[in-house]
């Protein structure tokens, strides 16, 4: 046992060294954090911008307040008028617009019999967009009040009431603005630390392979689980390197610092750490070349950042789906990274995908032990 | 420049190809891998989120407000004493949304006072869910509200309510993601998986040193080129038309337009993908370089071009600057084809705007060949 350490530490020491030298992988944990940094500030799935259309039919000052009330909103540029339903749909047809409001001719006369409705055109090609852009539409509208001008305004009015049959208050909790950016910076560390480590661990197995320097290794009195770890130790640190750069990065660009312990996060990222790194080493002992061992790893990162739960949230998922992406080492660390970082949790609660982490860690560890028998060829 | 050369030179890739298991496997299978994943990871509906509780009121009125949260599936709620229980529930990630019903709920509803005032806390950390699960939830409750109110013998509140919303959705009733992400991955394929093949593939030849030989013989470096690249293209051409029926048996999701431009303009359209991938391979000394600029040319690219986010939200200069990626121009034909179903005059200008990123591309990937050769 002591001497298998001392092995797996020797091992670490060549490969610490290796490491120090090669210029493009250091400039690789420098630089793409940056990159990833100011490109993840800017991204957002909520809509803004929305170009959209007004089929007025009415043309009273009422319908004009209304189309004013959504226009003013915020999400959306200014509306252009269309003339007739045909208009609408040839502007929804080539994507001039997302969405068209129909005010009928009647809605001047509905508003004061109280029953007043429109119609929201969608385009439907854009789902996630349509169906924030109804909900937002929806909350205007129903926000929206006729008697101001049903009666002149001279303080006639009694205590402005909530036009809404029930009142809803509401709070978004750790992120009031409900700003995607939290979402995404949240998750950011744990989007660099799987490309870190996924396409260092493959390379370093590989290219030893190809340069021959392995076989030297082999003729050691080593095992190949006991290479693996020694080769495995300094890209740890790497990795540490690397998640402290980002949240420092995190919190001087965008005041974003983690609310949560970072003990609890510094103790979670070594089982995610080390089980990507293992997956990466198991990926790269299915190819024979290099450019193949990149090329695999870069197969496993795409779609470990899309079931991983990243960029789409996992839980909206179906269950084949989520399922897989459980699979990912990166599922389990956004969760807890997450938790901590962004809602100020504690180890006690990243419990359960702290031990989904070791157990990947675990089966990986196996699974490379029966691939990696020491071998020629 | 000689057919009979050429020909020749197709063949004998060919062969080469059928033999290589992996990149066999790697032409087909992550292609439509990719197809199935991705169709599926896109969803706007909300579905059984954890909703917590708090009915302090705890009458017929406000049991039926939470009977119909439930009854539409988007939530599973369960009950808590406290504001605390919510509060902790959130920071743990145990719920994602929580309720809190006042105390004189159903007694305020009908008395037409002031409107009863709910509270909903939401785990915005989760903010593309909380935003999804927020238009569901008000909506939901301001239905069954109205419903509540306007029982008989109840008062009425007196005035109108605001305006109701009737929606009607084109081309996608069902606002399902599933053709807006099946749309979108055929770009993410068709940029990314094919420059980094075609890169590979001529790294690899090069590596071998099996390029130097074929430079000795008769053919031109042009004619060597163009023997790897037809039948690469070909096979991509074949891998759009894989995808499609793929789509189609396994997501249900045709093509709303014409099936024949769609594949048209994507077999096109890799011809820039080819050409920046030969670009790549022809400017690297090993294949690991080669795929790391591939890699460092495609993650700003998935990012940038609306596979997963909307262009429309971006700031101003960055939408600018996501025009100069073919992708993000092959992304919105694509998208106009499948699910709004446009046909080729309607897309004339982005065509022709893939046109000249093609025509650009192939004329670099040419003189660096030139320089190099």
């Amino acid at each position: 046992m002591r001497q298998s350490l001392a092995r797996i530490l020797a091992v670490a020491w060549r490969e610490a060294t290796l490491l120090r030298h090669d210029k493009g992988f250091l400039s690789v944990v420098v630089v793409q954090p940056v990159i990833m940094l100011a490109m993840y500030g800017f991204l957002s799935q909520k809509p803004a911008n929305v170009p959209w259309a007004v089929l007025d039919r009415d043309q009273t000052a009422m319908s004009r307040r209304l189309v004013e009330d959504v226009a003013t909103s915020g999400y959306f540029l200014p509306p252009v008028a269309v003339a007739s339903y045909d208009e609408a749909r040839r502007r929804l047809g080539d994507g001039r617009a997302l969405a068209v409001l129909v005010v009928p001719e009647t809605f001047r006369r509905d508003v004061e019999r109280g029953r007043p409705r429109v119609q929201l055109l969608l385009d439907g090609s854009d789902p996630l967009a349509s169906a924030r852009i109804a909900a937002y539409v929806g909350q205007i509208a129903a926000a929206f009040e006729p008697r101001r001008d049903v009666e002149p305004r001279r303080g006639a009015l009694p205590m402005a009431r909530p036009p809404e049959p029930v009142d809803v208050r509401q709070r978004f909790a750790f992120n009031p603005t409900l700003s995607d950016r939290i979402f995404l910076l949240g998750g950011l560390g744990a989007m660099l630390l799987t490309n870190l480590c996924f396409s260092m661990s493959s390379h370093s197995i590989v290219g030893e392979r190809e340069s021959g320097t392995y076989e030297q290794t082999l003729s050691l009195p080593i095992t190949g689980v006991e290479i693996v770890l020694g080769k495995l130790v300094p890209l740890v640190g790497v990795s540490y390197l690397v998640l402290v750069e980002t949240l420092l990065l995190e919190g001087v660009v965008y005041g974003l610092w983690s609310l949560g312990s970072l003990v609890a996060l510094a103790i979670v990222t070594l089982p995610f750490v080390l089980a990507s790194l293992a997956m990466g080493v198991l990926v790269s002992s299915l190819s024979r070349t290099s450019a193949q061992a990149v090329f695999i790893t870069v197969f496993f990162i795409m779609p470990s950042f899309i079931l991983g739960g990243l960029i789409f949230p996992y839980q909206l998922m179906p269950p084949v789906s989520r399922a897989v992406g459980g699979l990912f080492p990166l599922r389990w660390y956004q969760i807890a990274m997450r938790r901590i970082f962004t809602r100020g949790g504690g180890l006690e609660d990243v419990l359960v995908p702290m031990a989904a982490l070791c157990v990947i860690f675990v089966a990986l560890l196996g699974a490379i032990r029966l691939r990696l028998k020491p071998r020629l060829g | 420049m000689s057919w009979r050369r050429l020909r020749t030179l197709i063949v004998r890739e060919i062969r080469t190809q059928l033999r290589d298991p992996f990149t066999m496997t790697i032409l087909v299978v992550v292609p439509l891998g990719a197809m199935l994943l991705f169709g599926f990871v896109l969803s706007t509906e909300v579905h059984g989120l954890r909703l917590a509780v708090l009915d302090a009121d705890d009458s017929p009125a406000s049991r039926r407000l939470v009977d119909d949260l439930v009854a539409t599936g988007a939530f599973d709620a369960s009950m808590v004493r406290s504001r605390g229980e919510i509060e902790r529930g959130i920071v743990s990630g145990t719920i994602g949304a929580g309720l809190v019903i006042p105390p004189d709920f159903a007694r305020d509803l009908r008395s037409g006072g002031p409107a009863p005032q709910v509270e909903v806390f939401y785990d915005a950390a989760d903010s593309v869910l909380a935003g999804n699960a927020e238009g569901y939830l008000r909506s939901i409750v301001a239905a069954t509200g109205a419903q509540l109110a306007a029982r008989p013998g109840t008062p009425s509140r007196g005035g109108p309510t605001g305006v109701a919303v009737t929606t009607g959705v084109l081309f996608n009733p069902t606002l399902a993601g599933k053709p807006f992400m099946v749309a979108g991955t055929f770009g993410f394929v068709l940029s990314f998986l094919t420059t980094l093949i075609t890169t590979v593939t001529i790294v690899n030849e090069r590596m071998a040193g099996t390029f130097e030989q074929l430079q000795v013989t008769p053919a031109t470096t042009l004619e060597i080129l163009l023997g790897k690249l037809i039948p690469l293209g070909g096979v991509f051409a074949l891998d759009v038309a894989l995808m499609m029926l793929l789509a189609g048996v396994l997501l249900d999701v045709w093509p709303h337009g014409s099936a024949l431009l769609f594949w048209a303009v994507s077999a096109f359209y890799v011809s820039t993908s080819l050409a920046m991938g030969l670009i790549f391979s022809a400017t690297s000394a090993t294949a690991v370089e080669a795929v790391q600029k591939t890699v460092l040319y495609s993650i700003p690219l998935i990012q940038l071009s609306g596979f997963a986010f909307p262009i429309r939200s971006m700031p101003q200069s960055l939408q600018w600057f996501t025009e100069i990626f073919p992708a993000t121009h092959y992304i919105r034909v694509s998208r106009a084809i499948y699910l709004r179903g446009q046909g080729f005059w309607d897309l004339v200008p982005e065509l022709a705007v893939l046109a000249v990123f093609a025509v650009v591309q192939v004329a670099a990937a040419v003189r660096t060949l030139e320089v190099r050769a």
